[in-house]
Parts: C-alpha cells; structure tokens; sequence
C-alpha cells in the first residue's frame, strides 16, 4: 500500500491506469529480448541505477537471475574480476549517466561501442533511461 | 558533452522522426516505443496540455535543446498557449498557473530532483487534486519524457544554443 493507492507493487499500481498499462508492460519487456545488449548485462545496469539510487525495492526485485558472486560484487565491480570487459564498460557509462548524462564523455561512449555496436549503445542508453525513470517512480510512490 | 553525435551510421530513411533516428537502430524497442508514446499523449486521463506541462518542464531542467524547442501540436489543441509555457521556470509558483498545473510542475521537479523527498502534505495536496489513474499517468508522462530527453543528451551531437519553436506532431 502507498500513499495514492492500495496496491502493493509497482506494476499493480501502473495496472490502475488501464489506457496505459498494457503498452507500458510490452515497452519494458521488450528490453529484455534485444539482440545488441544481453538481458544480463541489463539486469547488472538496472541494479546498479538501483545501488546508486539506493533503492532497495529495486535492487530487492530480480528481472533476469545472476550469480550470487555478481550481485554481491556489484557496489565494487571496477575492482572485481568477476566482470567481464563489457560489463565493466557498460557499468561505468551507467554511474556517470545515473549522475549527469552530459557528463559522458566521448571515451566512455566509444568503450561500450567497442564492445556492443552501435546499436547496443543505443539499446544501453534507452534501458538506462527506463531503469532510471522505474526506480525514481518508484521512490516518488513510496516503495 | 559531445558536439558530435555518438552514432550517425545506417540510419534509415522512412520519413519517420523516431524510426530515421538513432532509436532505430534499436529494432525491437521501435514499435513499443511509439505505442507506448501514443497512449501517453492520446489514451491517459490527463490532457495532452498537461502532459506538455511536465515534459517542458523536464526539458528545461534536463536542457535537452530539442526537447525545448518542441511543442506538441496536440497540446497546443488541449489549451497550452506559449504564455503558460513562459510561466514554466523556476519561481512557477508565484506564476499564475492554477493549482493543479503547479502540482504537475512540483511533482515532476520531485521526480527530476529528489523522489524520496515528498512531504505529506505535498501527498494530500495531490490526492485531493488528482485520481490514482491521473497519478499513474502523470508518473508514467515523466519517466518516458525524461528517458528520451536524457537519450538524447547522451547520444551526442546536442546543439549548445536554444532552436526556434518547431510545432510537431507526436511521432505515431
């Protein structure tokens, strides 16, 4: 229950605006079935943004599964080897994009396009955005 | 930021503002995105004019360059008029906005500044202006207009001074 309703959960809460929901649910499932950025690597971004907005609702739901050793590792993963280059490059385009996206430079640009194409940069930036703007609602509605 | 933008190759040619962008490189996000898009401006319970309120003021404090020099022609339709849009600064409490198009702007500057920070009173104040349905919609109009804004930010090539006003369908 939240402030505006008594729904428990966020999608509840999004299915009370029926004109909205069904469009919204096929926009957010459909980024975890791209062919440029793995739904893994998504899902280490999505509970990144979470960490950064300390959010523990977010960072308590699981989209995609990931080993224990990369949840765990995550607040410390540019110090971790249990990343991969491409996630390491993903996850330090997602910290300045969580702070300032004007602050991304031309370099942390070209490492994710080295690494996913353009298109994945593309697909990155767009799931950054979603994940951003889900856990900031859900932080306005009280989760 | 970049005065380059970040991906310029094979973008397509259809005539279609979202699909010739670099989004269309995205293929499987295209379509959903524009449904999605749709539905906030044509299906929600709040009126287009409305929903202009908050993505200009998301604009402005993004300073996403085109994002500011867009008006939707279908708000312009519900009652938006550029002497509402000069009133969506800083001080818009003190503008003569009514009351519940002052909410939309606080509620979205909680959203863009600090979504932990809302204070009960601020929670009633809504409740009583705005249904649960409304609430959901207002919410769902910032995080879409913020996640392209901030996309666009971010992918590069953003001019540094402001565009003359372009008066635009919204993409179907």
């Amino acid at each position: 229950m939240t402030w505006f309703t008594e729904a428990n959960t966020q999608q509840d809460i999004i299915d009370r605006a029926p004109t909205l929901a069904p469009t919204f649910k096929t926009f957010y499932d459909s980024f975890w079935q791209l062919s440029s950025a793995p739904p893994s690597l998504l899902e280490l971004c999505r509970l990144r943004v979470a960490q950064l907005h300390q959010s523990d609702y977010q960072w308590q739901h699981q989209q995609i599964k990931l080993s224990t050793e990369k949840r765990q590792s995550l607040s410390e993963w540019s110090k971790s080897a249990v990343y991969t280059d491409t996630e390491k490059a993903c996850l330090a385009f997602t910290e300045v994009y969580c702070m300032d996206p004007q602050a991304i430079t031309d370099a942390q640009a070209e490492a994710v396009k080295s690494e996913l194409g353009d298109a994945g940069l593309v697909a990155l930036i767009e799931a950054l955005g979603l994940f951003y703007g889900m856990t900031r609602v859900s932080q306005l509605w009280g989760f | 930021m970049s005065n380059q933008p970040r991906v310029s190759a094979n973008l397509s040619k259809t005539g279609n503002v979202v699909r010739d962008s670099a989004l269309g490189l995205v293929t499987e996000t295209v379509d959903p995105y524009l449904r999605f898009n749709h539905a906030i401006w044509h299906n929600g319970p709040l009126t287009a004019a409305e929903v202009e309120l908050a993505r200009l003021r998301n604009a402005r404090k993004v300073n996403c360059v085109f994002c500011k020099a867009v008006r939707y022609d279908i708000a312009i339709e519900a009652g938006l008029d550029e002497a509402k849009v000069e009133q969506i600064t800083d001080d818009f409490n003190q503008s003569e906005l009514s009351e519940r198009e002052k909410l939309i702007l606080a509620y979205t500057d909680y959203y863009l500044q600090q979504p932990t920070a809302m204070t009960s009173e601020f929670k009633q104040r809504l409740t009583e202006e705005f249904s649960t349905a409304e609430i959901v919609h207002l919410s769902l109009a910032i995080m879409l207009c913020n996640c392209f804004s901030r996309c666009a930010v971010s992918l590069g090539g953003m001019p540094e001074e402001d565009l003359p006003r372009m008066q635009i369908s919204v993409p179907e």
